[in-house]
């Protein structure tokens, strides 16, 4: 084997693309290895690829050269191939000829294995393998045609590979293609009038480390000699190669600054050539600023690390790309940046508290919702209504009613203040905050207030989970809900409902969010009827001008029952498991999503634990239903009718597994016991009894038989039962 | 430096590297962008390279004079390098140097930031440059402009001259600003900022600049269709009219949600219109004369 390396140099190409493109870096490579014949014995597993903001990096071993390879020439058949005399014939003679051969030289074969008589002639045509220096050209700009890029962009680049125009996610600007130290000849050229113009850049054996660093001669380039060669000359040029070793350098050095473990941190990784930490402070005056003001400043718009003190935030740690050397130069920059949004920050804190939350309620007939829906005023009169609702369905404990109505009354106030037109993504939060400091506000009230825009992702520790208990959770949930609900019954009921990967108003996430509000947050021992206060959001809009095509409400419903699904699957129960939890009955779906929740839970235990029995049950279970779709009436069951043992032996199981009360795992199990009755019941009656009170006695026991199961699950949409 | 310092250097620099040094553009715009030297050159084949300060009018983002770093009018400086040099990013890095700013002694970075305007029909991919955390420099690399696909890609490196001037200076009032030694940015601008702010929010007459919108507009497209061509930069000065009037309106908060994107397409409608004419034009600017044969009749 020969020791590959190619390094694509470019502009700065965005961070969240790279590691996508290291992946497909390493696939590429593999697959086209593969097909031009030059994996030798070697697997995939020796493939390295390492990436930083500006370049993408491959080592890997290749075949010195392409097994040799036999071609097959099919040539004329022999009836064709030779005449009545059986001297060959012009045919032969050409064919044989056109391959450098005497026609004696020839096989004679069949081509179709299963036609053994129908014979023609054969050259076998041996094609020795190229060497790999001379295939790999090819296989490079096969490997830099297949990244895949969320956004392409022209650079006006041609590459000599047939397919011409050459689009990639930024400018290239060097290319290091090494076999074993030799350089392996590849250009791109100019593209001019859509032609292929003069020679843009060539393939070399020279990396660029740090734009600046080190100091003097940054930028300049130094040769390499191979992947290992390549990590180091790149190091000493202020460059790592190896994103695990920024990740690990930036985690360290943050720790090192007193800075706890923060998401934002992550995103530095792939941002940055050479990670060193600065620490900045945030002047005395600003920290008296609510910490979710400061943390959006420097986490959102400058994806800096907060650094709590006490209870507020006193410095921030920062990445940056450089050796440190000039950092406090550096650090009173970054200062006067994170200063110059805090100053705005401050007085909006100062402005917007000079009015209550509850005085800016009428404002809000200025914040316009969706044109044809109406402002957000009318939108926090629904939600009141869609309280009391819930109320009336006797969801809403009674002490709660008050201080539901008030939080949906208070929770889109602070649209209107310039803290959150400024800093949108504080709206929910500035409103929790300026309940909290205008005084002798329920706290309750202002922690629903807060909290109302979440859940907006589907992990069940996700937020608001453990920062809401209690009274302040029921209320969170009613807002919540209500609000969610609200922009469902809006949007639906305007066409404007999500299609395909089209999702404009990220209903599909407020969806989910109804859903997590009643599996997380909702108390437990009730829960409202989705289909109820769905059939309440859309009452609570106008009658539309022209009525909508389809029946909304059903439309509403089937999307809750389908992010239902998503959320459980999201949750890591296999589909088949979902849907047929989703599909029971009592209570439906829609009445009690955490019943459902429940018995997805009994359903994996116990298809884990038992599943050739659950099989066969549920085989039983689809030859009960296949009848009673077909004959329908109903009746109760009279064991006056019984004629057989088997009927008798199956009443008596239903009977008494109807009794039994307990969790959905244990009433699950305990329907296994039916496998020996259902089957027998089977083999010994005939359902479709002559007397038509027999046969109606005995579908309504079949019935009664599946009614156990519906309660549970509906085991038809089980993989491979349906 | 103060700020006319600033703009000698930048030009002097462009100019050393090739660039023709013209002017700011007679009629309101948003942004350089909007400038012909921009909107029109960076279409068709012909090579260009082009600096120039430009104005730039965003009458929602006035704030009476009051806040220290938002205004109704501040000051890009505007390179088109057509087609992007392989170097180009270093050029740019070295004219950082050139008003004073040592990267090696700094925090540089790309950072992912492409750009869009729905009114021109046009947009890019590129970076916003930050400088210790501070966005001084928009580059973008031009992929289409009024609905076109360009080729070859212009570079574009749009400076913000008074970010860049505050961070100079180290003042953090723009309008603390030296414009020149004697002279603070607040005695040239403040009074217009305030003036021009009151202007658009309040005192603009909404129902004449409706009219000079549609008017605009109306205007841009007769003479685009008069016999005979070469209308296109007439037309385009109408079209830049009818984005200014959006602008009042829109700050004046007379532009409803259902109207805007209305209005943003008819500007662009007409931006392309123009666009077209202008690489027509071009081809036939640029084309060997063809010989005079067969006579061609327009169906």
């Amino acid at each position: 084997m020969a020791e590959l390396l190619i390094e694509i140099g470019f502009e700065e190409m965005p961070a969240s693309w790279l590691p996508g493109l290291g992946e497909g870096l390493a696939s590429s490579f593999a697959s086209l290895r593969e097909k031009h014949g030059l994996s030798g014995d070697g697997g995939s597993s020796d493939v390295r690829v390492m990436w930083g903001p500006r370049r993408l990096a491959l080592g890997a071993g290749v075949s010195e050269r392409q097994a040799d390879a036999d071609t097959l020439v099919w040539g004329p058949a022999l009836k064709a191939a030779k005449d009545a005399t059986g001297a060959w014939t012009k045919a032969a003679d050409g064919f044989a000829k056109k391959n450098g051969v005497a026609p004696e030289a020839l096989l004679t074969r069949a081509k179709d294995a299963n036609k053994p008589d129908e014979l023609n002639l054969l050259f076998v045509k041996a094609v020795p393998g190229r060497p790999a220096g001379e295939v790999l050209p090819e296989l490079l700009a096969a490997l830099l045609r297949s990244l895949a890029f969320p956004k392409r962009m022209s650079w006006d680049a041609w590459l000599d590979d047939g397919k011409g125009a050459f689009p990639f996610g930024r400018p290239i600007r060097w290319i290091v293609a090494l076999l074993d130290g030799a350089v392996i000849p590849f250009e791109i050229f100019e593209l001019v009038n859509a032609a292929k113009g003069a020679r843009l850049l060539g393939s070399g054996r020279a990396t660029h480390g740090h734009r600046f660093l080190p100091r003097g001669s940054g930028g300049a380039p130094a040769d390499v000699a191979s992947f290992d060669d390549l990590i180091k000359r790149l190091r000493e040029r202020h460059v790592l190669l190896d994103p695990a070793e920024r990740a690990a350098r930036i985690d360290a050095s943050l720790q090192t600054a007193g800075a706890p473990a923060h998401e934002i941190a992550g995103e530095w990784r792939d941002l940055v050539e050479w990670p060193t930490v600065l620490v900045g402070s945030v002047p005395e005056e600003f920290r008296s600023l609510p910490v979710d003001v400061l943390e959006t400043v420097l986490v959102h718009h400058q994806k800096y690390v907060p650094i709590p003190d006490g209870n507020t935030i006193a410095r921030f740690a920062a990445v940056t790309n450089t050796d440190g050397a000039a950092g406090a130069a550096i650090v009173a920059g970054m200062e006067r940046v994170v200063v110059a949004r805090l100053r705005d920050a401050a007085f909006f804190w100062g402005e917007d508290r000079k009015r209550t939350l509850a005085d800016r309620v009428a404002d809000l007939e200025g914040v316009t919702f969706h044109r044809e829906l109406g402002s957000y005023r009318q939108k926090a009169e629904r939600l009141e209504k869609l309280v009391d609702a819930m109320a009336a369905a006797g969801v809403l404990a009674k002490d709660d009613v008050d201080g539901a109505r008030e939080a949906a009354r208070l929770c889109k106030a602070d649209l209107t203040t310039a803290m959150v037109r400024e800093f949108t993504e504080l709206q929910g939060v500035m409103g929790g905050l300026y309940l909290e400091a205008q005084g002798g506000a329920d706290a309750d009230v202002a922690a629903a207030v807060r909290w109302h825009y979440h859940p907006v992702s589907v992990e069940e520790t996700a937020a608001p989970a453990g920062a809401v208990a209690g009274r302040a959770a029921r209320l969170f949930a009613a807002v919540s809900l209500a609000d969610k609900l609200d922009t469902l019954a809006g949007y639906f009921s305007i066409g404007e409902m999500p299609t395909g990967s089209r999702d404009p108003f990220g209903l599909r996430r407020a969806g989910q969010g109804v859903i997590r509000v009643l599996l997380d947050f909702w108390p437990q021992g009730s829960s409202p009827d989705l289909r109820t206060l769905v059939r309440a959001a859309l009452a609570a809009y106008p009658a539309p001008a022209k009525p909508p095509a389809m029946p909304v409400a059903e439309a509403l419903d089937n999307f809750l029952l389908e992010r239902l699904e998503a959320v459980l699957a999201a949750r890591g129960f296999a589909v088949d498991v979902v849907r047929a939890a989703v599909g029971a009955a009592e209570p439906a779906a829609l009445e009690n999503p955490r019943e459902v929740l429940l018995r997805a839970r009994a359903l994996a235990q116990v298809l884990g634990e038992a599943a050739a029995d659950f099989q066969s049950l549920a085989v039983a279970f689809k030859r009960a239903r296949n009848i009673l779709d077909k004959d329908a009436p109903a009746t109760a069951v009279d064991p006056k009718l019984f004629d057989h043992d088997a009927e008798r032996e199956l009443h008596a199981a239903v009977v008494a597994l109807g009794r039994g009360a307990g969790a959905y795992a244990e009433r699950l199990v305990a329907l296994r016991s039916l496998r020996a009755p259902v089957d027998r019941f089977f083999d010994q009656v005939l359902v479709m009894a002559e007397d038509a009170s027999v046969r109606g006695n005995r579908l309504a026991l079949l019935r009664e038989t599946l009614g156990l199961f519906y309660r549970i699950a509906d085991l038809s949409r089980l993989g491979g039962i349906a | 430096m103060n700020l006319q310092e600033i703009v000698f250097a930048l030009q002097r620099y462009w100019a050393q590297h090739g660039c023709l040094v013209h002017q700011p553009w007679d009629v309101e715009v948003g942004a350089g962008t909007m400038h012909p030297e921009t909107f029109l050159r960076v279409l068709g084949p012909r090579h260009w390279n082009v600096a120039y300060l430009q104005p730039s009018r965003r009458p929602a983002d006035g704030r009476y004079g009051e806040n220290p770093n938002r205004l109704y009018k501040h000051q890009q400086f505007q390179v088109i390098l057509k087609p992007a040099p392989k170097d180009v990013q270093d050029v740019y890095l070295a004219s950082l140097e050139a008003i004073g700013i040592d990267p090696a002694a700094h925090d540089v970075r790309f950072e992912e930031d492409n750009w869009e305007s729905p009114t021109l029909g046009a947009w890019g991919i590129g970076w916003q440059v930050l400088l210790d955390g501070q966005e001084i420099t928009q580059f973008t690399y031009f992929q289409q402009a009024g609905g076109i696909d360009l080729a070859p890609i212009s570079a574009e490196i749009t400076y913000g001259l008074e970010r860049i001037a505050m961070y100079l200076q180290d003042v953090d009032d723009v309008y603390d600003l030296r414009w020149s030694d004697g002279v603070r940015y607040r005695d040239v601008r403040h009074e217009e900022e305030f003036q021009l702010s009151r202007y658009s929010f309040e005192q603009a007459d909404v129902e004449l600049h409706r009219r000079i919108f549609d008017q605009s507009l109306a205007e841009g497209w007769r003479v685009l269709k008069l016999e005979g061509g070469r209308t296109v930069l007439p037309a385009y000065d109408w079209c830049l009219k009818s984005s200014h009037a959006f602008n009042v309106l829109d700050a004046r908060g007379a532009i409803s949600v259902s109207q805007r994107a209305g209005m943003i397409l008819a500007i662009r409608k007409l931006a392309c219109a123009v666009a077209a004419g202008w690489v027509e034009a071009e081809h036939a600017r640029l084309a060997p004369p063809a010989p005079a044969a067969t006579e061609v009749t327009r169906g």
